[in-house]
């Protein structure tokens, strides 16, 4: 009972600490996003794109780490 | 409900009976197949994809005079324009059924999840799992299609590279390629799961505090019960935006993905 609860507090206490690498990830890909598109509001819609290939790239490790803490 | 007076306590036994409700139980059976809850909502929201697109089609005029037709015509739009224009670029013609497909079924799947006492099909892993497995399968045909087989294995590296540098990002770019079909299952499951996760904890909490305020008839403990009530208010307006982004993010990655392999470099 107590073993289980402790890994379970672990598990999401690593995932606490994964989802730190992709927030600023994707903190830095939005920022880059709002920052472009207001120098060249023209290409907004090229970057937006770009901005969503780059997100999904970041934000991938924190969905690694989701699926983790449900397979161990 | 047993109460000791105090909430944290008194949230354990719930929250067990809670996520132990998430887990996909069989309803009944098709011979050999069992039917989850999750399965038995999605042929709901099949069935409702269906019924929407072909009373709209059906409905659709030159001169727009029904609502709903006119409703579902710019949602149509919407994905014609951003996704298939904007991320597939020349020759998206092709790819937009398979799209339109994809972003009204996601979307109808994650707003019927938000109609108390339905399930929403994206909840589970099964299902997102199968429409991942759909886009992935769909952008790797047209890119072999479009650029031979050998072809497209060496477009996944980008061109312009230096000579001993190409095996080193060939690996890397191959591992982002095949783990894309991971994260748009994974994406969509986590984001509706974890929705509805806390809108069911908020609930539990308030109800937690109401009935420890009518237990103890007093009126202190039942001011967080109405924080907790607005809480779950703002949450289902979150889960409502959520509905609509996570759709329009797992289409849109898709029309990404058929026009990173698609496009000539």
């Amino acid at each position: 009972m107590e073993t289980t609860f402790v890994i379970a507090a672990l598990k999401v206490v690593g995932y606490g600490l994964g989802t730190i690498g992709p927030g600023i990830g994707l903190g830095l890909c939005g920022y880059g996003l709002c920052v472009g598109s207001a120098r060249q509001p023209e290409l907004a819609g090229k970057l937006f794109t770009n901005a969503l290939i780059f997100g999904a790239l970041a934000e991938a490790l924190a969905l690694i780490g989701f699926v983790l803490t449900f397979i161990f | 409900m047993n109460l000791t007076g105090d909430p944290l306590f008194d949230i354990a036994a719930p929250i067990e009976e809670l996520s132990e409700s998430f887990n996909s139980t069989t309803v009944f059976n098709i011979g050999p197949w069992s039917i989850s809850q999750y399965t038995f909502w999605m042929f709901i929201c099949l069935a409702l994809v269906l019924v929407v697109v072909l009373v709209a089609a059906k409905r659709v005029t030159l001169v727009p005079k029904s609502k709903f037709a006119s409703m579902v015509e710019y949602g149509y739009d919407a994905v014609r324009r951003n996704m298939g224009e904007g991320a597939i670029g020349h020759g998206y013609e092709k790819h937009m059924p398979f799209l339109a497909s994809l972003f009204f079924f996601i979307l109808l799947s994650n707003v019927v999840g938000l109609i108390p006492g339905c399930k929403t099909p994206t909840g589970t892993l099964g299902v997102t799992w199968a429409l991942a497995l759909c886009s992935f399968v769909y952008f790797n045909y047209y890119g072999i299609k479009a650029k031979g087989g050998w072809g497209y294995i060496k477009s996944i590296a980008p061109s312009g590279l230096p000579k001993p540098m190409v095996p080193v990002i060939w690996f890397f770019e191959f591992f982002s390629l095949v783990i894309r079909l991971l994260t748009l299952a994974v994406r969509l499951y986590g984001n509706m799961f974890a929705g509805h996760m806390i809108l069911g904890i908020f609930a539990i909490m308030t109800q937690v505090f109401i009935m420890d305020a009518i237990e103890y008839a007093s009126v202190m403990t039942a001011l967080p019960a109405i924080v907790w009530f607005l809480f779950i208010a703002v949450m289902y307006l979150l889960e409502c935006l959520v509905a609509f982004l996570q759709a329009y993010v797992f289409t849109i990655l898709s029309a990404v993905y058929v026009g990173l392999a698609t496009s000539e470099h």
